[in-house]
């Protein structure tokens, strides 16, 4: 099933994948955690894993915040950061629930989490330590940075913007334009906007910028929906990830799907062929020319028999990813 | 300590909704006593706790967890409001378990019904649907409650009515609807009595009394000099006066300019509906302020036009001579914490209010629903388990889920270790 410009990555996760996260400055490493309480870094050149190391519990995000030093949360709500080079643990710190998002913010140089304890807290990556805590109104689902300001997406479909060099106070305080509860946020590379995605098919486009002319630009469409027998099945968007170059992104649903989409003429540039189960993760590397594309069951069914998760990296063109110049 | 309790609840007693059963005031000196900064984590956690308790709950008595769940919000948020969830909490339940023919007659969730229809606003609609789904109608406590809605909107007769209906349907426990009907009873004669025991002083002989704005009959030749006794015969007449007692107002009505409004008789009126007021000239707008009152204009002068067709204004006020004094540092500052001016706002929420809904409506559409499913009309269908992120009052994403069950299995885990351990240990003892 996998052709010449796609393949499987060896020694994946014993279970589902929570994230996958490329280096920003190398094009071959791939951080991947799972529930099955490990972080892997992966060479997707040579497809090997170069290490792994354990949290206490599942593990539900992580990130780098240098090609040396990956961050890492889960469910035993302590924040980690792993030296790749000398493969040494340090807890950084504690939220009071399961830490649900791990970002870094390099504009700003800080590591931001957002968990289910209801608050965003921000860390000083070379100490490292707790640079404050930040309450939000409800448990944080997903998070995203662009620039120097922090797009928040918690329960009840609220969305909160700070302003990362002054979390004094939420610069905006948003509702989402879609009716169902938020799956992922993730920001242009641009820092103009974010693509929020939602459980039930469909994705929105939004600008930052408050005035009534940018506003207007926003949009939302319907994506991940498969009509079998005259019902249409609605399936989460679980993931998204922008092109660096192109401001183009990926999202993948929980039909198996991976749609890439050109949010300045709105128009879909390809889909890939049908995974075994639901993306789970998404991840561009930092040149644009691979996407990691996890495949693995989120249990949206309940505990159930599923097919075996994996990770699939993919070559992909300038074809899959420009917009088309009109 | 229990002072300080007292203390707090003497400061807010304003803020606690009274509650049928009572409240526990070691409950309640906690609330109030954790209310000074906001909901605590430690109420967020027990919330949680509750709201995954609802959605893993395999035993055969799901409306447990639930009836736990809403007496402890109740205990925990004294003050109601929306951050209580109550309102959400009620809906939910009542709706999750209307197809559950086991349940329709649980004390337990006809109360929760009834709590229910008190937070709606029209409680005589739930009341009536509840009836017509069969849910309660063999519990007392539908009809007590649906009874006393009726008495307090004022209509005893629909009030006894019920009753009636629930002795036909022999609602248990019969001596408590019994006990309650009796009461209602009692309340409604001794009504009676008194209206017909204030009837009756109206027409009694009365003791001479000062009437206010009455007509005096003058003493004197010339001058008109009111006299010093004004009761009784002094009066010049009742009905030509401006007021006029009783019933005979209206009669009087075309005669009299001005009907005086008596706070003495509305009592015996008592709430009933407003009459019509007979006003000959409509009421001046006196509480209209900053109204122009019609005046002359023959002093105004309008704008003239000048021989060149312009009109001509009058010259500005030449500039002041001097400088105004402008404070250096009086500039305002460049950061202000502040909240995004609202008319940006509305951009951002662009989601139109949906449209004025009762619960009680929403119900019927979920019954709807329901059997359009059933029937498989319906058009799309979500491809993940709706129920367990949506059935709580809060909502919990599939990574939210699956860790309760993580967790779940973990303490499993480590409590068959502990056994195994202890056996172990009690073998070596041994």
């Amino acid at each position: 099933m996998t052709g010449s410009n796609e393949y499987k990555l060896n020694q994946g996760p014993e279970d589902s994948i929570s994230a996958v996260k490329f280096s920003p400055s190398t094009t071959q490493f791939l951080l991947v955690s799972s529930w099955d309480c490990t972080v892997r870094l992966f060479d997707v050149v040579t497809n090997t894993m170069r290490m792994k190391y354990q949290h206490s519990a599942p593990v539900l995000d992580c990130a780098f915040y240098d090609p040396t030093h990956s961050w890492s949360g889960g469910l035993d709500a302590q924040l980690k950061t792993h030296d790749l080079n000398t493969d040494q643990d340090t807890i950084v710190g504690t939220h009071d629930a399961p830490i649900r998002c791990v970002e870094y913010c390099p504009e700003v140089n800080v590591m931001v989490t957002g968990s289910w304890d209801r608050s965003v807290r921000l860390w000083d990556p070379r100490t490292p330590c707790n640079a404050g805590t930040f309450t939000q109104p409800e448990k944080v689902y997903t998070l995203s940075v662009a620039g120097d300001r922090l797009i928040v997406g918690t329960a009840g479909r609220r969305v909160l913007v700070w302003d990362l060099r002054n979390m004094g106070y939420v610069q905006q305080r948003r509702e989402s334009s879609l009716k169902y509860q938020t799956r992922c946020i993730r920001a242009f590379p641009n820092k103009q906007g974010y693509v929020l995605s939602s459980i039930e098919g469909r994705v929105a486009v939004e600008y930052l910028d408050p005035s009534q002319e940018v506003q207007k630009k926003k949009y939302a469409f319907k994506c991940h929906r498969l009509k079998e027998e005259g019902i249409e099945n609605v399936y989460p968007v679980n993931a998204i990830s922008f092109h660096s170059v192109h401001n183009t992104f990926a999202t993948g649903g929980s039909d198996g799907f991976v749609n890439i989409w050109d949010p300045f003429n709105k128009k879909r540039l390809c889909q890939f062929h049908r995974y075994p189960t639901s993306i789970a993760s998404l991840a561009f590397n930092n040149d644009g020319t691979m996407l990691a594309i996890a495949s693995s069951y989120m249990h949206e069914k309940g505990d159930i028999s599923h097919p075996e998760d994996a990770i699939f990296i993919r070559q992909v063109t300038d074809a899959e990813t420009k917009p088309k110049s009109t | 300590m229990a002072e300080g309790g007292d203390v707090e609840w003497e400061l807010s007693k304003e803020n606690i909704q009274p509650l049928r059963r009572g409240r526990a005031i070691s409950a309640l000196h906690q609330a109030l006593s954790q209310q000074q900064d906001g909901v605590s984590s430690a109420i967020n956690q027990q919330r949680q706790a509750f709201e995954s308790e609802v959605r893993m709950y395999e035993g055969d008595d799901p409306l447990d967890v639930w009836d736990r769940y809403i007496k402890w919000t109740e205990q925990t948020f004294p003050q109601g409001g929306k951050e209580s969830n109550l309102g959400t909490l009620l809906e939910r339940v009542v709706t999750r378990f209307t197809d559950e023919k086991k349940y329709h007659n649980d004390p337990r969730y006809v109360d929760l019904w009834i709590k229910f229809a008190e937070n709606c606003p029209e409680p005589l609609d739930i009341y009536r649907y509840m009836q017509a789904q069969g849910i309660g109608v063999t519990q007392a406590s539908l009809y007590i409650a649906w009874s006393e809605e009726y008495e307090n909107q004022g209509n005893c007769r629909k009030a006894d009515l019920v009753y009636q209906e629930g002795f036909k349907k022999c609602a248990e426990p019969h001596d408590k609807l019994q006990q309650f009907h009796k009461a209602l009873q009692a309340r409604v004669s001794r009504q009676v009595m008194m209206n017909v025991e204030e009837d009756d002083s109206d027409n009694e002989p009365k003791q001479p009394e000062r009437v206010s704005l009455a007509d005096l009959k003058h003493r004197g030749k010339k001058k008109a000099i009111a006299p010093v006794n004004r009761t009784g015969h002094a009066i010049r007449s009742i009905s030509g006066g401006l007021l006029s007692h009783g019933p005979s107002v209206l009669g009087n009505a075309s005669n009299s300019r001005l009907v005086i409004f008596d706070e003495n008789k509305t009592e015996s009126a008592g709430p009933s509906e407003p009459k019509l007021e007979s006003w000959v000239a409509p009421p001046t707008s006196k509480a209209k302020e900053n109204e122009q009152r019609p005046e002359r204009w023959c002093d105004v002068k309008l704008p003239q036009k000048s021989k060149y067709g312009r009109t001509v204004m009058a010259p500005p006020p030449p500039k002041p001579t001097f400088q105004p004094f402008v404070e250096e540092t009086d500039q305002p500052p460049t950061m202000t914490p502040c909240k995004i001016n609202p008319a940006v706002n509305t951009v951002l929420s662009s989601r139109k209010p949906c449209r004025e809904e009762t619960p009680l409506k929403r119900l019927q559409e979920h019954h709807q629903q329901q059997k359009e499913a059933e029937s498989g009309k319906l058009q799309e269908q979500s491809m993940y388990c709706k129920e367990l992120l949506l059935s709580g009052a809060t909502e919990f994403c599939f990574e939210e889920v699956r860790a309760e069950r993580y967790f779940k299995k973990m303490a499993q885990e480590s409590k068959e270790v502990r056994g195994q351990k202890d056996e172990a240990s009690a073998s070596t003892s041994n």
